[in-house]
């Protein structure tokens, strides 16, 4: 559906964007993932034909997005990473004007503001000044007029920067919602946790590069890093560690305080083999913590740097 | 269509701003009442002028020689033939004591009422040509050739020779002009009718013989006391097809000129502010033009101008009783006035979007605005300020608007502020196009872009 080759772009001396190259498919919920400044908004900003690369080419379905521009744009939505919004203006006259902008108008653009303040569930409040609402209800209404003219695609960027945690799932959740009602999404974050939550395909970019991309399981076997699973005892017996590396899997146990943390593969399976050694080694566990190695650990590995560094 | 929504859009954002809509809007209306009524005093009887008017008059004649052909044609003349020497020489020492110099001179403009309203001096023609085009005099007043001779035959025979008397007024100065025009006018009038008042008493004498001709220096002496005895006024003299400005007229003019130039001011500041806001860069990805945004701005100041200008006739109309003179004529000015101010603020708006600040659009409102509006007489009349800033004016888009305003007030005709009104377009299509110049090539965009393919890769 999207396929970006090679893409660059300069600010100067800078190389903002530096040789990006990935491919978006049709129904897939893709994510950028990288720390401030990786390059992800330019890229973004690239593919909605805001700013034009310094070299690179962008296709969707197969046409450049430069020969194309009128017909890319009224296939793709864009949810900027600020509030683009009018804030002396209510909700239904942002939402009025966004539509117009793409050509909407009469019956139309009406029942289209109806059915997208349902999916933002912004219905009962469009009356109001955008300046009046929430933090959360304001991203609601931005990604709102991005909804408006039935985009294929959807381009957010950031679009739970600032807001609480409650509006932020509600926000995860329309976009999942969004995905299953057919719609491409392409999201970018910091948010290592979101980017799991949502996407099944992700690109993780730092310093205007992609470093890694594929299936979030494709990611995290690339690292080859193992399952963590820490168990706290209600004593410590020193032998304890020594017997549960015996366990067929395991491939690394060390005594920490009152716990012993351990590494292996398929830790579905090793509890119970665990459970059973504590159990006969006189011991009972007290809790049993799973680590499965995330993105926030494949990015660490790859760049030696945390994601919020 | 989108370019529609942007201008509604434009204007309920700035209409719903209650700071935006205090300054362009009730600001004006406040000042203007404030101002019509502290400064009514200046404006008394309706003249706003602190000053009398400067004229240079012109002597074409020689004095001398029109009296020494005057007494030869009282000698050798038509009018002589059927008199005796004894009438001639009695007519001939009367007619000495009508003096046309002495009655231009000292009872006409050296009169009081006169003499409050004009001051002059007596000059050549070239220097009173140089006077006239450094604004030092605003008209120049010439008498013709035999100017001594003529009225006299006009004041003493019963013939009558026509007598041009030239009024060159610098453009500038039309209002002072009108003054000078006016009270020629009153002079020629006045003096016409003392013509004829002698010519009846003259010709009834002559019907009836010469000899019938008793105490004529009684007669001149009627000549001279009717001029004595004109009262010229200058509100008179305005009053005839023209009427005269008050205070509230030329401070609704006056307020309403300066304050539509705070719609340029927010205009300027809504291009950066979109992008700031990145509603611009929204409006971008969704397909509008860059030009059908500014395009958007300009009508939005254009029609934010008019909505000021509408709102503050009709206040200025019914609660200061002003009396703005032809609708469309009016209409006419302030449309090319809102053109112009809209062009303007489609300037600082692509100006202050290129800058990437605000620092334009901020000196504009608080610093252009105000010389503009010193400069334009939207403070003070500008007939009553230093020459310096006289000569200045010309700066002003808000001087042009107001001097075409007030001359519609007075009763001028289209044609009288056609110049102000095409400097107004004028002024508006040069600033458009410059704004287009300036935001041309400010951004990359995919129209240019070369496609040049993966170079690093």
């Amino acid at each position: 559906m999207l396929k970006v080759e090679n893409l660059y772009k300069s600010f100067g001396k800078i190389n903002a964007v530096d040789g990006v190259s990935f491919e978006v498919k049709k129904g897939d919920v893709f994510g950028l993932l990288g720390p401030n400044g990786a390059g992800k908004s330019t890229t973004i900003s690239m593919i909605s034909t805001l700013l034009a690369p310094s070299a690179g080419e962008i296709l969707y379905d197969g046409k450049s997005i430069f020969d194309n521009q009128k017909s890319v744009r009224q296939r793709l939505g864009v949810v900027p990473q600020e509030i683009a919004l009018y804030p002396t203006l209510s909700g239904y006259e942002n939402l009025r004007f966004w539509g117009s902008i793409y050509g909407l108008k009469g019956d139309l653009l009406k029942k289209r503001i109806d059915e997208v303040s349902d999916i933002i569930e912004l219905n009962g409040r469009l009356k109001d000044r955008v300046d009046k609402y929430s933090g959360g209800m304001k991203r609601r209404l931005n990604i709102g007029a991005a909804l408006l003219h039935t985009p294929e695609m959807l381009i957010m960027d950031e679009p739970t920067v600032g807001i609480d945690p409650q509006s932020r799932n509600h926000i995860l959740d329309t976009v999942l919602r969004l995905n299953k009602q057919g719609i491409t999404i392409i999201y970018t974050s910091h948010y290592m946790e979101e980017v799991e939550y949502l996407c099944n395909k992700v690109c993780i970019m730092d310093e205007g590069k992609i470093i890694a991309s594929g299936s979030q399981d494709e990611l995290v076997e690339m690292i080859r890093e193992k399952t963590q699973i820490n168990v706290r005892l209600n004593r410590m017996d020193s032998l304890i560690a020594e017997k549960l590396k015996e366990i067929n899997g395991v491939s690394d146990a060390r005594i920490s305080d009152d716990t012993v943390v351990l590494h292996g593969e398929n830790a579905d399976t090793l509890l119970a083999e665990i459970a059973l050694k504590v159990s006969e080694g006189g011991m009972f566990i007290k809790s049993i913590d799973v680590k499965k190695p995330n993105l926030e650990a494949v990015f660490l590995h790859l760049t030696g740097k945390a994601l919020r560094d | 269509m989108k370019m529609l929504s942007i201008i509604i859009k434009d204007l309920k954002t700035i209409l719903s701003d209650k700071h935006a809509v205090a300054i362009i809007i009730i600001m004006p209306l406040i000042l203007m009442t404030i101002l019509s009524f502290a400064l009514k005093s200046s404006f008394s009887d309706g003249d706003y002028f602190d000053e009398s008017v400067k004229i240079a008059v012109v002597k074409l004649y020689n004095g001398d020689e029109d009296s020494r052909m005057f007494d030869e044609t009282l000698r050798n003349g038509i009018f002589s033939k059927n008199m005796g020497e004894e009438t001639i020489n009695e007519l001939g020492d009367s007619s000495r004591d009508v003096d046309p110099e002495r009655i231009f001179f000292e009872e006409f403009l050296g009169s009081d009422e006169v003499s409050k309203i004009i001051s002059y001096r007596i000059v050549d023609e070239k220097t009173a040509m140089e006077l006239l085009d450094k604004k030092e005099v605003s008209a120049v007043v010439t008498l013709p050739e035999k100017f001594v001779y003529d009225m006299k035959i006009n004041l003493v025979t019963p013939f009558r020779n026509n007598v041009d008397i030239k009024v060159e007024v610098h453009p500038d100065k039309s209002i002072e002009g009108v003054v000078v025009k006016s009270v020629m006018e009153a002079y020629s009038s006045a003096m016409s009718s003392v013509i004829i008042g002698k010519n009846v008493i003259i010709e009834e004498a002559m019907a009836n013989g010469v000899g019938e001709l008793k105490n004529l220096d009684d007669v001149m002496e009627e000549v001279t006391s009717v001029i004595e005895d004109m009262n010229i006024e200058i509100k008179d003299v305005l009053v005839e097809g023209r009427k005269s400005i008050t205070s509230a007229d030329y401070y609704a003019a006056a307020m309403m000129s300066m304050f539509i130039l705070f719609s340029a001011g927010h205009g300027g500041r809504m291009l950066l502010e979109e992008k700031e806001n990145k509603t611009y860069q929204r409006m971008i990805i969704a397909g509008t033009s860059r030009f059908g945004i500014l395009s958007g701005k300009f009508v939005v100041v254009f029609l934010l101008s008019s909505i000021q200008i509408t709102i503050m006739t009709i206040y200025s109309h019914f609660v200061l009783k002003v009396q703005w003179g032809s609708i469309i004529n009016t209409a006419i000015i302030s449309a090319a006035a809102a053109f112009a101010v809209a062009g303007l603020g489609t300037f600082i708006a692509s100006a202050t979007f290129k800058a990437g600040n605000f620092k334009l659009a901020n000196t504009f409102e608080s610093a252009i605005i105000q010389i503009m509006a010193l400069l334009g007489g939207s403070f003070f009349p500008v007939d009553v300020m230093p020459e310096v800033i006289q000569n200045l004016s010309f700066l002003s888009l808000n001087g042009l608007a107001l001097k075409s305003y007030l001359k519609v007030m007075s009763g001028y005709g289209l044609n009288d502020v056609i110049k102000s009104v095409a400097a107004l377009g004028l002024i508006g299509l040069v600033f458009l196009i410059l704004s287009v110049a300036v935001l041309r090539g400010k951004e990359e965009h995919y129209v240019k872009h070369n496609k040049v393919k993966a170079v690093k890769a």
